[in-house]
Order: structure tokens, then sequence, then C-alpha cells
């Protein structure tokens, strides 16, 4: 056996044991799904509770409803019950990469806590995984540098969730918050000298009338 | 009784001065005086402030020092690399052969996307594919985060220095960053652009995958390529490649020499952020697998067989300089509408200037971690420099004249070689170097650890702190430690290793100090029975004054009543 192969014979070894789901990783020039999970059931799970299929669609499409973002998907907000398996259909509108990756998720099920697809392209697959037995709100996203940022962002609430994530679009605000100036329009102001003078006349009145 | 009261107040007020004047400085009046009064006596300054305390200081923080060692991955000869941080030779594993050419193992081992680089079709039978694909994607650095004060991905130029920039990367898979925890860059993210090198008479088809916010482009400046579609420029040749968009350009370059690609949107501000990197086009030999990417440029592990003819090694060294006013702006706000205008409309490049310099995408002290030069005695090692900065530098080696064999990709006749120590480089502009390290007092002086910078002074600052910028070394063998470092005979480097060094906190020579005469000075204090008793007489004189503005308000209101007639 020469060097070169028994050094990638051990490289394929320390890999099995560095990921030890590998087994459940599909990867090829379309993409890769990892840390799959298909029957394994989560502690405190009795049986599969039920079966949930949802489609999520990712692209620049679904940035336009929303303000100041670049990507989206087509939902930014998932719910399921406790212990279900969940199928998750990921569909790529974009020429580029993107992902549908959920973390936190038990470590002992999922690598890193992590439930990973990945399309390197326009394209759609598929991959599985099952919720555990907590009321938690997941963060799903796509990682690839500021797609998040930039609109990639979705919670997956399991068992009704603990709270929302911030800046999720259409559902949560930023932490660190982006500053705006004011509409100095005519209109704008207008309006705000009107409001301010009704509110300013009302509390004269009040005071006058108070005092007879 | 109020007017006696009024003088006294006055009188207190001027005696508790000149009390407060002699308690806090006498020596202002007797220096004026002295010929009467005698010398003032003898007050020491304050002392100095204790030396900062740097914490842990990690000259050379190695995560694979295995890496560094020659390695033959997939029948690929890489050759070994002396920095602290060297490039992952499965990645340049990868690069050579095509990721559709390694087996799962060695592309398990980085984190390249399989269709990263493909090479397929040995067209002319010479040994080595000729068609080739390659992707690239544009990667934000240290850019904001809606949810955290924190930048992301990080990626640091220098201790604690982390601006904003755009890098074109080689098309990568999984996480930008570490993990969910560490938001460090992942290694495949960083500055530079990734060098790219193709064989000439190669076709390649060169995809832009536009993972980015804005538009872009890629221009090949120097690369021999068609019009059509092709040449990156907006106002010209092709629209721009939009968020989520990909945009293929072929070419099939005849010249061999030393090229960049560059954006050509906006490109006052799309260069200057990072998008530039240098685009090498190698002569064409048999059996000639070129290493594709040389992620963070610097040593090139897999040279040419051309370079290999001549020399023993290949360093790309790109240099690039940071003006924070632009860079910075990615961090102001997470609304690209708002980065659209600050950056291209509102940020002036014609008021702007660089303060931070970098070779291939760090500043000193980390260069020093991976741009290394290392040679032995006797060695021809091919430079090849891109000048990416918006101004002329000055390349200056010490202890050696290196001889330019090439400006711009084009040789120079070998009679017209000339030998310098300083080499300026133009914007955009590159040359190729032979530095022989031979000692005859000409193209060397010896072993030794050489200093390389830019000799434009502002250059060798961070940001006007010294040493930074783009200083790194050029390192005969025998002079490495273990620790991948040059063994200096000079001053302790281990201040620079801290953020509190380039953020002006300590003092330049604290190492060579140990009495402090170059410390920073301490504040006066209340050290002595003056100083209290200065305080305490300050606080009368407040109080004394006080009072006098409510006589002098007293005094008004009466003078009011009288004009207006009421009864006071």
């Amino acid at each position: 056996m020469s060097a070169v192969s028994r050094k990638i014979i051990l490289i394929g070894l320390l890999l099995g044991f560095v990921i030890p789901s590998s087994y459940a990783m599909r990867m090829g020039e379309w993409g890769m799904v990892m840390n799959e999970n298909k029957e394994k059931l989560p502690q405190g799970c009795i049986n599969i509770a039920g079966e949930e299929r949802i489609i999520i669609k990712a692209g620049r499409e679904y940035a336009k409803k929303f303000p100041g973002t670049i990507f989206g998907y087509s939902q930014h907000e998932f719910s399921f019950p406790k212990c279900t398996r969940v199928h998750v259909t990921f569909i790529n509108e974009d020429d580029i990469r993107h992902q549908f990756m959920i973390h936190g998720l038990p470590a002992y099920l999922h690598s890193q806590s992590m439930f990973h697809i990945e399309l390197y392209g326009r394209g759609e697959t598929s991959g599985v995984f099952i919720t555990p037995n907590t009321e938690e709100t997941y963060l799903a996203h796509c990682d690839v540098a500021q797609h998040m940022e930039k609109g990639m962002k979705a919670q997956i609430l399991v068992g009704g969730g603990n709270g929302n994530l911030p800046s999720v679009p259409g559902i949560s605000g930023q932490l660190i918050k982006d500053y705006y100036a004011l509409d100095a329009s005519i209109q704008n102001l207008a309006l705000i000298a009107i409001l301010f003078l009704i509110g300013f006349a009302a509390s004269i009145f009040f005071f006058i009338w108070n005092k007879k | 009784m109020k007017k006696i009261s009024v003088v006294g107040l006055l009188i207190s007020a001027v005696t508790l001065s000149v009390i407060a004047l002699f308690l806090y400085d006498p020596y202002l009046l007797y220096s004026r005086f002295f010929d009467y009064t005698g010398m003032p006596a003898y007050q020491a300054p304050p002392n100095a402030k204790p030396k900062p305390d740097m914490g842990e200081i990690t000259v050379c923080a190695e995560q694979y020092p295995e890496w560094r060692k020659a390695y033959t991955i997939g029948g690929i000869d890489i050759q070994a690399s002396d920095a602290c941080n060297p490039d992952n030779p499965y990645e340049v594993a990868a690069f050579v052969r095509g990721t559709n050419n390694v087996i799962m193992p060695v592309l398990m081992r980085t984190q390249l996307s399989d269709d990263a680089v493909i090479k397929k079709d040995d067209l002319d039978g010479d040994g080595d594919p000729d068609n080739i694909t390659i992707r690239v994607e544009v990667a934000e650095l240290n850019g904001r985060s809606p949810d955290e004060a924190e930048f992301v991905p990080t990626y640091e130029i220098a201790p604690g220095i982390k601006p904003g920039a755009w890098v074109f990367a080689p098309k990568s898979r999984g996480m930008a960053t570490v993990n969910r925890e560490d938001l460090t860059a992942n290694r495949l993210l960083r500055l530079p652009s990734a060098p790219i090198r193709v064989e000439q008479g190669d076709n390649i088809t060169l995809i832009l995958e536009n993972t980015h916010y804005f538009p872009h482009t890629i221009h090949l400046h120097g690369v021999d390529h068609a019009f059509s579609n092709n040449d990156g420029v907006p106002q010209t040749s092709e629209k721009m490649t939009m968020p989520g968009e990909q945009h293929v350009y072929q070419l099939k370059p005849r010249h061999a020499g030393t090229m960049m690609y560059h954006c050509h949107v906006q490109v006052q501000a799309h260069m200057m952020m990072g998008l530039q990197g240098l685009f090498i086009v190698e002569e064409n030999k048999p059996n000639n697998w070129v290493q594709t990417f040389n992620v963070g440029a610097g040593k090139v592990r897999v040279p040419s067989k051309g370079v290999l003819e001549d020399y023993a090694q290949e360093y790309d060294m790109h240099y690039q300089g940071i003006d924070t006013s632009l860079n910075n702006l990615i961090q102001t706000s997470n609304d690209p509408r708002q980065l659209a205008k600050k950056m291209h409309r509102i940020y002036d490049i014609t008021d702007g200037s660089d303060d931070y310099f970098m070779l291939n995408g760090r500043s000193f002290p980390y260069t020093l971690r991976e741009s290394l030069i290392t040679v032995e005695p006797n060695q021809h090692t091919k430079l090849r420099l891109l000048n990416g900065t918006p101004d002329v530098i000055a390349f200056h080696p010490h202890g050696h004249k290196p001889t330019i064999t090439a400006y711009d990709g084009v040789e120079v006749n070998p009679a017209n070689r000339i030998q310098r120590d300083v080499f300026t480089l133009s914007s955009a502009q590159r040359i190729d170097l032979d530095l022989y390290t031979k000692d005859d007092g000409l193209n060397s002086y010896g072993e030794g650890v050489w200093l390389v910078h830019d000799h434009a002074e502002r250059a060798i600052t961070t940001n006007g702190i010294n040493p930074g910028g783009n200083v790194s070394q050029i390192v005969y063998r025998k002079y490495l430690n273990k620790n991948a470092m040059a063994k200096v005979e000079g001053v302790s480097l281990m201040p620079y290793f801290t953020p509190e060094y380039y953020q002006g906190e300590v003092p330049s020579w604290t190492e060579s100090d140990p009495y402090g005469y170059w410390a920073d000075v301490a504040g006066r204090d209340v050290s002595t029975l003056k100083d209290v008793l200065l305080i305490i007489v300050l606080g009368m004189l407040f109080g004394v004054v006080l009072l006098l503005l409510k006589t002098l308000y007293a005094c008004l209101q009466g003078l009011i009543n009288k004009m207006t007639g009421e009864p006071s």
C-alpha cells in the first residue's frame, strides 16, 4: 500500500470519527443534505406524533415584500407540534448558493446541533428531521455571508415555541437598529404640525377648563 | 448693612483667589519675579503611568502546524510552507486536480463546493486538462448584523482591526463562520480576493455567482479575452450581475503573465472594498496542472512547470489599502438602500486617504504569520507583485536588489532587466521579480532577517501607528524558529500582537524602557496638603461668588421695581 492511499484511508477514518452522523449526509454537484434524521426519536418522545410537509422557496424574489432586504424565503415562520417528522422540500430559485439550515437541535441527533440543506444553484431537494419534545423557537437561515442579515431568516416554533427571534422579516424587529431620518416633505411636516397643535390645544383647554 | 456685606464678599473673593493662585502654582508668579522672590522650590512632575497590561500574547496562533510540511495528495507534490498559518494542503490539492477529480475524503477536508473548480478534457494530449470551469462568489467580511454588535463574518487584518471588506472567493459550502458561536470567517473567506491561476491556451469558463447584495461584474484586467458580454464593464460590454444571478466569462488567453481581475461596477468603491485579485496566466507546458486558487495569496505551494524551470519557489504579493471612511460604511446600516447611497454617492474618494495598508490581506504583525518570504542562499524566488491601492507604492526589500523580469505580464528584454532596491508600482500595476539570494553584495548582502515593505512611509503604519502596514520579512531559513517566526535580534515584538498597541494605548518603546523614560505621564492628583487646601479654598471661592451673584440679582430686582414704581 502506498503512503498516499494509506493517508487517504486514515483521513477517511478520522472523518468518520469526527462526523458521527456522516451516514446521514448526501452530497454532490447539486449541493448537500447534512445531519438528516428520519427515524431516531428525540428524548421524551414516545412515538412519531405526526407527519408534516413543507415547501420552502429561497431567492431574491421573496425579498420584494420586505424593504431593505435582498434575499428571502417564501415563508419566514413555521409551526410544528412536538415529536413530529417534518419533510422539508427546499427549492432554490436563484443561480447562486442558498441554504436552509436549522440550528439548536439536539446534538445527539444532529452533529453540531444542525440540520442543513444546501443547493449550489437553481434546483430542488428534500430532507427530513424530527421535532424535539420541547417548546422552543429554532433559528433557520442561510449562512452564506450576509444572506441572513439581508432577509434569509426564518423561525421554527416547536410546541408553540418560546418567543420570537430578532429581525425575522415581517415578524420581529432589529436589536441593532438602523437609523432612518425624518421625511422632511411639506405634507409630512404639515401633518406633524397639525397633530402637535391638536395635542397642545387639548392640554391648554384642559387647564383653562379646570381653573374655571 | 447691605453695602458692607457686598464689600466684604468682594474682599473675600479677591483674597481667596490670591490664596488659590499661590496654592495652585506660585511659580506662575515666581517665574516673572524670581529676581525679587528667589528661585522656586523643586516640584516633581507627576509619575509615569504603570505599563499597560497586555494580557496573554500569542505570536503564532497555529491551528494546523502539520499543514506546513510537504505533502503528496492525489499525485500532486505540494511544497512545504514555513508560514505560521500555512494553506490547507487538501484545498491546494483540490485546486490543482479540480474539485471534480479529488476523492471525497480530500474534498471533505476543505470547505469547497463540489463544483468550485472543474477540470476536464486533455484536448491537446499534453497531460493536463484544457477545459477549466472556475466558480467565484462574492463575500462580505466584517459586515453589520441586525442581531448583534459584533461584525460578521469576523476577519482581523491586524490585532483588533476589523475593517469592512468584500472579496471574490472560491465557491464554498457550509457556513460562512466557523460555527454558530464563533463568528470568525471560515478560512476561504478572507482578504485578498484569491489569486486565480490558469494555463495559457486553456478554455476557461469563469463563473461569477453573485452571492452579495449589490450588483457586481468581473473585469479581466490585462488578460486576453473577447469583448462581447465578457469585459465586465457595465457601460460597454454587459449588464451587471445582480444578486442571485450568475455571469459566465469565456476566455482562452493566448499570452502568459501576471494580470489581475476586479469588479468594474462603481470601481472607485468596489475595487477599494477588496473586489480585486491577481489573475495569473501560466505558460503552456506539458503536464502543467496549475494551482487554480491561491487563497490568501503568499507562497504558491504548487508552482507551474514554467515557473519551476527557473525558480525554486514562488510568492504572490498583493498590496492593498483601506480607507475606513469607505470600508466601514457597511458597518453603519443593514439596509442596502442606505449603503448604496452612502458608498456610491456620499463617500467621495477625492477626499479619501488610506488608513490601513495590507500585504496579502493582513497588516504587520499578522503579515509575519502568513507572508514571510523564506529563502535559502543561492536560490531564485519568483515574486509576483500587484498594487491594489489607489496610490503609487515603492516596494523596498532590505538586503537585496531583485531583478525585474516582467511589467504588467509582459517580459522585459533580458538585456534591459534592471536591478533595484525600490520598485515603483502604479495603481493596478504588476511586476514580476527574481529575488536571487546569492551573497555577492548586489543580489544579496548575506543571510539574515530582512524587512520588505512599501517605502511610502504612511504604508508602514496602521492608521498612523508604527510598526504596522504592509511590513513583512525576507527570512533566511536558518533564522527561522520552530514557532514559524524569524529569530530577531532587535526589540520584542510582543506589544505589536495586542489590540491596545494599535489603539495607541501602549508607549512605542515600552519593552525597551524599564525605567519609563518614555512612558505615558500620569495626571496631577491630590497628593499634598497644599492640594487639599487648594480644593477647599476653591470651594469657598465658589460659595462667595454665588453669594455675590445673589446680591447682584437682588440689586437688579430693586432697580426694576423702582423704575416700574411697584412697592418692593
